[in-house]
């Protein structure tokens, strides 16, 4: 072979490459296509931490590539994906997610108005950014309508409208699997509550010990990021707050509201209710709780915007005064059906003395309540805080002093991160209150039957697992696009592939829990990827080469992130 | 201690070159400098006051003493994402990380230096001849592997040992040092240390072994044996004195080397250490928290280094006769 032959090859091969490159573009025109569809960015939990979510991302992404999206699942650490979708909204395109059964949930109030009202897009909980007047009328309406039935047909509206508009994947209601071992606590005084199963407030107030061993230690896959009333960073954060601060109201077992700090709750019209505190009560500290001190804790969230997680709650509350001794009167800007569920049993109670020079300073700065991670844990709730080393674990000692200390002599959290040390640690007493359990529920369930000490208990939760779709950033502004990714995925075969059983379909964010609230048909959606496809035609968007392809004069703004 | 004072410097000098070098890293690189102190999360009037407490809106010069200053006081900025302070996180875990490291060092080592020599003497022996593949296996073996396997037979099944963690639960010091010098802690360090010796002494048994047969082959030990002595003597005073500097050198580096190495230790063991905090920190970007660790790493890596040089000058006479001379 001379080098004239060669120099020939590399022309050729140059030719056609180039004109590969140039006929690329026209032909995606040609076929009446706009841009090719940047690579899409699906955030989702490490396995070691949310195996379940972690395979769900999976699937899901994999059904997005055979619609010819090019799709990176990247796995984030808890402390980073935190702060990428609540503080960076404008920077990524989609995310796995969880909304965890919480009792202020019971209501759908909290998850109603708060997760999809366009006023908590900026900062609050409505991170996907999802925008509809009609939804916002809607969930508003829900809120003042104290007739139940009334109320519950606008709350079923609210799930279609999600359903047509899809601003997230709703994927599953997981079923939570908790345990605990009947040689340490009195089986009877485990509280299931429900919609969130026996990891709840009052199996941390009420359970029994039977024998010698009166401290309850449990675990947490995950660290706890912050110890504050102002700002919650997780699952297991919460489960901490709700023992160190009490709240007026508390959602009990059966699902509803009943006072807790508050002696009586009384509504003297449609907006306006009268709280009388319980006598007694104590910081811990040693200070007396005060009229002052409740008053404080609902004015705090309002300033400014210094406490975003908690501002939302507070919105609707004209004003907040003492009416008597022992007694605060709420007067509303317009009646809400839901405001003991979601405002007196979600703000907890601070006091102002040590809360108003920080708030106080924080006024005169840039940052917020979330800047302060680890505030000085004085609360008055029935534990109180011994140590706090959210990596490795939290102590909490009985408070005494409370109207309802609790049986245990002491809570500890321990953070492992390892689920099969967890199972080892479970059987051997090291944690006698399975909390967190990440790995395969059949290895529980057998560990369960050799060791018949360890009860199991499962309950399908409040909460839901979905894939979030970032609305700001095209194509997810898209309603269209947003239908074709949601529908390509089988929810049935994550429930049995992700979740081995343990959940159910989910296609709303109000729960089957919520039996009353729930609607029952709105599960009845057509998945699979000819469904997709076929959404995808009819709006325009074009597989060009194996990628798709915006609708025609549509172009691609973004980069990858 | 002319030389201890010239090593000193020499170390001082490697450390500020990793300062400066860290220092310029940032600033070199594409993207901005800022990143490495500055949240993009946080808002403009924020930024503005972390780039005042660093200096970063002032000239270069200017911006490399007071990186200097912050790094002297212990300045270190707080992390991302735990919005701690880097210094304390990094001071909470590095106890925990020490004493994993040193106490697991010290029985491979300890254990690796006897056994390599011992197996050097027996050369061609069946006793070499089993041990050298199971050593070999050992070193092969993944660790996260041999900690679940010491973790199932140990702790989960036989109850000897915890299952994880640094303390039973709830336990209460008054000081750090009472923690650390506990029997609970020692209790807890049991297994973690037994895996990272078990993984360690692959290395220095081997070397060992190595030199120990290429001295046991000099001049010296010949003479040795023609003069009679006992064969422990020669063995021990002799060949084996001197095989041990590699071997010194070796354990001053993994020493520096493990001090923010230990992730997979850690993960099993559930141990809070500097190894999870660090992947942690570089996975998810937290640069201040990982530029702190990534120093502490340094500094311990460059303070073993001077810890070798100085045991060699010790172990070998010929380098300070050499240095004398």
């Amino acid at each position: 072979m001379t080098c004239n032959f060669y120099r020939r090859l590399v022309l050729a091969a140059s030719i056609v490459t180039t004109a590969t490159g140039l006929l690329a573009p026209m032909s995606a025109q040609a076929q009446g296509a706009g841009d090719r569809i940047r690579k899409i960015v699906l955030i989702t939990w490490p396995q070691g931490v949310n195996p379940q979510a972690h395979q769900a991302s999976q699937f899901v992404a994999q059904a997005w590539r055979q619609l010819g999206l090019e799709v990176e699942v990247r796995p984030m650490p808890w402390s980073q994906h935190i702060q990428v979708v609540w503080n960076e909204r404008e920077k990524w395109d989609t995310t796995m997610w969880r909304m965890v059964g919480r009792p202020e949930r019971s209501d759908p109030d909290e998850v109603v108005f708060n997760n999809y009202h366009s006023s908590t897009a900026a900062t609050g909980f409505n991170f996907v950014g999802y925008t509809n007047p009609e939804y916002d009328k809607i969930a508003t309406d829900q809120r003042q309508t104290p007739e139940a039935e009334k109320r519950k047909s606008l709350v079923v509206q609210a799930q279609r409208l999600l359903d047509r508009d899809q601003p997230q994947m709703f994927l599953v209601h997981p079923s939570s699997i908790k345990a605990f071992n009947k040689d340490v606590w009195v089986e009877d005084s485990i509280v299931n509550q429900s919609g969130i199963g026996i990891r709840n407030f009052w199996t941390f107030v009420r359970a029994t010990p039977k024998g010698a061993q009166k401290q309850m230690v449990l675990n947490s896959a995950e660290p706890v990021v912050a110890v504050s009333p102002m700002y919650i960073a997780g699952a297991a954060s919460s489960w901490v707050t709700e023992l160190v601060w009490d709240r007026l109201a508390r959602v009990g077992p059966d699902g509803l509201p009943q006072p807790w700090a508050a002696e009586r709750i009384d509504w003297v019209n449609s907006t306006t209710v009268d709280v009388t505190l319980r006598a007694g009560m104590n910081w811990h500290d040693g200070r007396p709780v005060t009229i002052d001190d409740v008053i404080y804790s609902f004015e705090a969230p309002a300033m400014g915007n210094k406490v975003p997680m908690y501002r939302s709650a507070v919105n609707d509350i004209t004003k907040v005064e003492r009416s008597g001794e022992r007694r605060v009167r709420f007067t509303l800007k317009t009646p809400n059906s839901a405001f003991v569920t979601a405002t007196l049993a979600k703000i907890n109670l601070i006091p102002k003395h040590v809360w108003d020079p920080i708030m106080k300073d924080l006024m005169n700065k840039p940052e917020n309540a979330e800047s302060i991670p680890n505030p000085p844990p004085i609360g008055s709730g029935p534990f109180k805080m011994v140590r706090n080393r959210g990596q490795e674990e939290i102590v909490l000692d009985r408070f005494d002093g409370h109207f309802s200390a609790p049986k245990m002599d002491r809570w500890v959290l321990r953070i492992v991160p390892n689920p099969e040390a967890t199972l080892g640690m479970f059987r051997r007493n090291e944690i006698n209150f399975l909390a967190d359990y990440g790995g395969a529920p059949e290895v529980l369930e057998k560990l369960s039957k050799d060791a018949p000490q360890l009860v199991l208990k499962s309950e399908v939760d409040i909460g839901f697992e979905y894939a979030a779709f970032n609305l700001r950033r095209p194509p997810f502004s898209d309603v269209n696009f947003r239908r074709a990714l949601s529908m390509a995925v089988d929810r049935n075969m994550l429930v049995q592939a992700a979740w081995k059983g343990y959940a159910v379909v989910s296609n709303s964010h109000v729960s089957p829990a919520l039996k009353y609230w729930h609607d029952a048909d709105i599960t009845k959606i057509r998945t699979g990827l000819p469904v997709a496809r076929e959404i995808l035609e009819r709006a325009g968007y074009k597989v060009v080469g194996g990628r798709l392809n915006y609708p025609d004069g549509v172009k691609e703004t973004l980069q990858p992130n | 201690m002319r030389f201890i004072l010239t090593r000193l410097l020499h170390s001082l000098f490697v450390l500020w070159a990793v300062v400066t070098l860290m220092f310029l890293m940032f600033r070199l690189m594409p993207g901005d400098p800022m990143a490495a102190y500055i949240s993009e999360a946080l808002s403009e009037e924020s930024k503005q006051s972390i780039r005042a407490q660093f200096g970063l809106d002032r000239s270069l010069p200017e911006q490399y003493l007071l990186y200097v200053y912050n790094l002297c006081r212990g300045e270190l900025g707080t992390s991302f994402f735990i919005k701690e302070p880097v210094w304390d996180i990094v001071m909470a875990a590095l106890p925990n990380t020490l004493t994993l490291t040193f106490i697991g060092l010290i029985l491979a080592y300890s254990f690796g230096v006897v056994a390599g020599a011992y197996l050097a003497w027996k050369r061609g022996s069946l006793t070499e001849g089993i041990a050298i593949p199971i050593v070999l296996g050992t070193r092969a073996a993944p660790e996260f592997w041999v900690g679940m396997i010491l973790l199932a037979i140990f702790a989960f099944n036989l109850g000897w040992f915890p299952s994880g963690g640094a303390a039973s639960p709830g336990a209460m010091y008054d000081s750090e040092w009472q923690r650390l010098l506990s029997a609970d802690f020692w209790h807890h360090l049991a297994l973690p240390v037994l895996t990272l010796a078990l993984y360690l002494q692959g290395l220095p048994l081997l070397l060992m072994r190595s030199t120990m047969l290429d001295a046991l082959h000099e001049e010296y030990v010949t003479m040795a044996r023609m003069k009679g002595l006992p064969t422990r003597r020669i063995v021990l005073n002799h060949a084996a004195r001197n095989a041990m500097l590699p071997v010194a050198t070796a354990f001053a580096l993994s020493m520096g080397q493990l001090v923010g190495g230990n992730v997979v230790i850690e993960t099993v063991f559930s141990w809070p250490g500097l190894g999870r905090i660090l992947v942690q920190a570089v996975s998810s970007s937290d640069y201040p928290l990982a530029q702190g660790a990534f120093l502490l790493v340094s500094v311990a890596l460059i303070a073993m280094n001077l810890l070798a040089d100085l045991l060699y000058t010790l172990l070998d006479p010929r380098v300070s006769h050499e240095r004398r001379h």
